[in-house]
């Protein structure tokens, strides 16, 4: 009995597998908790040092002192030493009172500010319009006109293009006019082209980019709320919801998420992403990005909230989950036949440019026999030449397609489709010629490219692109067991993945059959008469 | 609240959970296993009495958890028999459910040898599974939920695609006579086959997890439902296709059976590969449910917290797959588990229900 059981237990071997089979994973939680301490925890200042962060960006400005020499001398001597800060010193003429002009070049139309302004200050400007004190904003004929707290504040005001005013015997400086700098004309949406919608794109100017939201539709309901983000260079950052539509609850955690941001320059929308979401250890964007407003105002309408920072035309839309990764707009504007096959066609590109590498190299490298006999054969021939085990194989041309697509993108237009032909078709030709590759991975390859070129997101493809060579990886050393491996490894880490509360596999996985109706395939769109479950809206009703 | 900070599965979730912690390597060997002992074609009848036995059993469980809502078997078998015996009791749970899991794997990484990567060393297979498991179980009975919501539904449908592509070879005559040698054979083999819903003691857990514990009757017994429509056609399909004999002494029987044909024309020829793939899968969510009850056992046993205790089984785990040295080993295993099974059963639910009932009942005592 004794000799039985000791027969049993394994031998050393077995148990410094046990032992590592304890040890690698302890070690690999220990390095990824490292990490996400190090940086995760980078956007969750503590109370103290987001009240350091507060005073930092809030320097209790000197107040105005109401002396009109003392306070131009002091704003001169703060933003005088620019060189393109020009201070004009005018007299009223009919009150006969001093007040001084201060604006940056380039910032304002030479024009409106001769014609219009200069114009009214100098002569039509009268006793009646400033002869109250403190009744000063509600006679100027101007309909930006703010009025600084303090120096600071005027000065960075005048520094980011508003016109600052001073008047003497008044307390305080008057800001007229927003700024406005160089911008680009509206455009159509460059990474998200569409042959059926609108070809209008958002901008890098904050205002025009929400008062196109507003114009998509009449509602009192789109609130549109701003403030200031980053910490130094300072910047508008406004969030965008439909009010009686969206979660309390989640505009709540979003306000918080963007209020614990400490950054001191948000210099575009990425920024804002990678600062709030919700695992930056992730390979998956848990924050959809968009050039679109259709798209954002669409969003809205499912009870999301959108992010517009200025200075760049990608709007984030929270919270995201994997399936709009793979919808496009032209997805509801056309009928609902073509509109689902369209879907399914991309959840399958979407596959292939994940797994079909990893395939052909289980496939050619361990099991040979599961394809059917007469392709593995011709696969075989054509690979006889080739010097490389599958996976190098795959790799050269992996990588080298994935060069020839970055300098694609950094080509003038002009050259750049030159370069995909002498690289995708001379290179490739030139290459199974050589020996190098064969021909049927070539086409693997380009299989694999132009299925990621249809992922109608940019971020999401280099998700997945990212992804492919994982898969690769795990292929070449277990095969088809490592390919299924790495997909089972995809399904944990999407089902653990949530973005604001939303798990991100919704409504695959937990199982929503309401929202089924717009996942793999489009239904018609009599029958979407509710709004995502996801969401968790206020109202879900989207027919009467 | 829009975040969810409780994790609490729902009932559709609980369906899938148990269905896929019961259906494991069973399918694969479950038709030669009952066929043995029958050896008639009425291995289907015994099957379905099988499952008629077993309904009881998990109506005792379901109502045994309900007692105690919110509370795994682990939690209130201490509260039931006093705190040692109950810790006792709880360990026998933890160490079945550990001997299954390590079965699991080692039927996989013997099929995934035989059929896929002939000549790799055990532990190649064997440690990346358990290191992916312990990835998701610790995640929480939500992502294992979710992953078996995932693949549940695409291994339904490759493997009856399989099983209908494989009714060209399905004759009647090999399912005939319909109890020739009268019920004993039935009878005989009715061990074999309550042995193939070894697994379901997860009840006892997974009732305190559910959103609405009250459906936990109708879910459980939905999941075995599936499990037996999924059993029953399993048999039928493979001894139909195969006959009594060559069940018997085939070591794999549902896959010999898939591979005997090959469908041309098709991508892949032969369907034995995407149902292996498939099923890799399913026993992943097998494997991970076991990994999950146990490391909870662990945890709420002796009160440490659920994390670490999923590091400190992996070697458990580890060992317990490498354990058997043979296929002949596992075999025996496997029926042992199931021995073990039906012990556990009248260790467990039983005497708890009767202590339970014989302190409230009984002696009036608040439990």
């Amino acid at each position: 009995m004794l000799s039985s059981v000791i027969d049993y237990i394994p031998g050393w071997n077995v148990w410094t597998q046990a032992i590592l089979a304890f040890l690698i994973p302890i070690l690999a939680s220990k390095i990824y908790k490292k990490m996400y301490a190090i940086t995760g925890k980078g956007k969750k200042p503590d109370t103290a040092d987001s009240k350091k962060a507060e005073t930092l960006l809030e320097p209790s400005g000197a107040p105005f002192s109401g002396d009109y020499e003392a306070d131009i001398q002091v704003i001169r001597d703060r933003i005088g030493g620019n060189s393109d800060l020009i201070f004009r010193e005018i007299r009223m003429e009919k009150t006969n009172v001093r007040a001084a002009l201060f604006y940056v070049a380039g910032m304002h139309n030479d024009r409106v500010l001769d014609l219009h302004l200069m114009e009214f200050l100098m002569f039509e400007a009268g006793s009646d319009t400033i002869n109250e004190p403190g009744r000063i904003r509600d006679r100027l004929p101007f309909s930006c006109l703010l009025e600084a707290s303090d120096l600071n504040s005027f000065n960075r005001s005048v520094m980011f293009g508003h016109i600052g005013l001073m008047i003497e015997g008044e307390l305080g400086g008057l800001l007229i006019e927003y700024p406005n700098g160089a911008n680009r004309s509206v455009q159509e949406p460059l990474s998200e082209a569409l042959l059926r919608g609108p070809r209008l794109g958002f901008t890098e100017v904050l205002s025009e980019n929400t008062s196109m939201l507003r114009r998509q539709g009449f509602s009192d309901q789109l609130e549109i709320k701003t403030q200031k983000v980053g910490t130094r260079l300072r910047k508008d950052l406004a969030l965008a919801y439909i009010k009686d539509i969206v979660n309390p609850d989640l505009l709540e955690e979003v306000s918080a998420r963007i209020g614990k941001m400490d950054f001191d320059f948000i210099a575009e929308s990425g920024y804002v992403e990678q600062l709030i979401e919700d695992n930056y250890l992730s390979p998956f964007q848990q924050v959809q990005n968009t050039e679109r407003p259709d798209r954002a105002i669409a969003a809205l309408l499912e009870g999301r909230i959108a992010i517009l920072l200025d200075g760049t035309p990608f709007v984030l839309i929270v919270p995201s989950t994997f399936s709009m990764l793979l919808q496009s707009p032209e997805d509801y504007y056309e009928r609902w036949l073509p509109g689902s096959l369209l879907r399914m066609l991309r959840f399958l590109a979407a596959f292939l440019a994940l797994m079909a590498p990893a395939l052909y190299i289980s496939f050619i490298s361990f099991h040979p026999g599961l394809i059917p006999t007469e392709l593995a054969m011709s696969i075989i021939e054509t690979r006889q030449g080739v010097p490389f085990p599958s996976l190098i194989e795959v790799l050269i041309l992996e990588v080298s397609i994935e060069i020839l697509r970055e300098a694609g993108i950094r080509l003038p237009k002009p050259v750049g489709p030159a370069m995909g032909i002498v690289g995708g078709l001379i290179i490739g030709d030139a290459a199974v010629q050589a020996g190098i590759v064969s021909p049927f991975l070539v086409i693997v390859v380009a299989v694999t490219a132009i299925s990621s070129f249809s992922i109608p997101i940019y971020s999401a493809g280099l998700s997945l692109r990212l992804l492919r060579f994982v898969g690769m990886l795990f292929a070449a050393f277990l095969g088809m067991y490592g390919t299924i491996l790495f997909f089972l490894l995809l399904c944990s880490h999407l089902t653990k993945l949530k973005s604001f509360g939303v798990p991100y596999l919704t409504p695959v996985s937990p199982f929503r059959l309401r929202d089924w109706k717009d996942l793999f395939f489009r239904a018609p769109l009599a029958l979407m008469k509710r709004r995502p479950a996801m969401t968790k809206t206020q109202d879900d009703k989207r027919k009467s | 609240m829009f975040t969810r900070t409780d994790d609490r599965i729902t009932t559709s979730q609980a369906v899938v959970f148990l269905t896929n912690t019961v259906l494991g390597a069973g399918i694969l060997t479950m038709p030669r296993s009952v066929t043995q002992t029958t050896e008639t074609p009425d291995s289907w009848l015994t099957i379905f009495i099988g499952g008629a036995v077993i309904l009881p059993v998990i109506l005792l469980l379901v109502k045994l958890s309900q007692q105690f809502p919110g509370q795994t078997v682990f939690q209130y078998a201490g509260r039931i028999a006093g705190k040692l015996p109950g810790k006792a009791i709880c360990m026998l749970l933890v160490v079945y459910f550990l001997v299954i899991a390590g079965f699991e794997i080692r039927t996989l990484a013997e099929v995934t040898l035989f059929f896929l990567l002939e000549g790799t060393p055990m532990w190649a297979i064997v440690l990346p599974f358990i290191w992916l498991g312990a990835y998701l179980v610790g995640g929480g009975i939500n992502s294992i939920a979710r992953v078996n919501q995932i693949v549940f539904p695409i291994s339904m449908l490759v493997l009856f695609v399989s099983f209908g592509v494989s009714l060209r070879l399905f004759d009647i005559n090999n399912l005939r006579p319909v109890l020739g040698e009268g019920l004993l054979p039935v009878f005989a083999g009715l061990k074999s086959s309550i042995l193939v819903y070894t697994g379901c003691e997860v009840i006892l857990t997974l009732v305190a997890y559910m959103e609405h514990p009250r459906q936990a009757v109708k879910a459980m017994i939905g999941g075995i439902t599936i499990m037996l429509a999924v059993y029953l056609v399993t048999i039928i399909v493979v001894v139909g296709g195969m006959s009594v004999d060559s069940v018997i002494t085939s070591t794999w029987p549902t896959i010999d059976l898939i591979r005997s044909f090959e469908v041309t024309g098709f991508f892949v020829e032969r369907l034995e590969f995407p149902l292996m793939v498939i099923w890799l899968m399913q026993m992943f969510c097998n494997f991970c449910s076991f990994f999950f009850q146990s490391s909870l056992g662990v945890s709420q046993i002796f009160n440490v917290s659920y994390q670490p205790v999923i590091y400190g089984l992996l070697p458990v785990l580890f060992l317990s797959t490498m354990a058997p040295k043979s296929l002949n080993d596992l075999f025996h295993l496997g029926d042992a588990i199931g021995m073990m099974g039906i012990g556990l059963f009248l260790l467990v639910p039983v005497l708890l229900s009767l202590i339970w009932l014989v302190r409230v009942k009984g002696l009036k005592q608040h439990v």
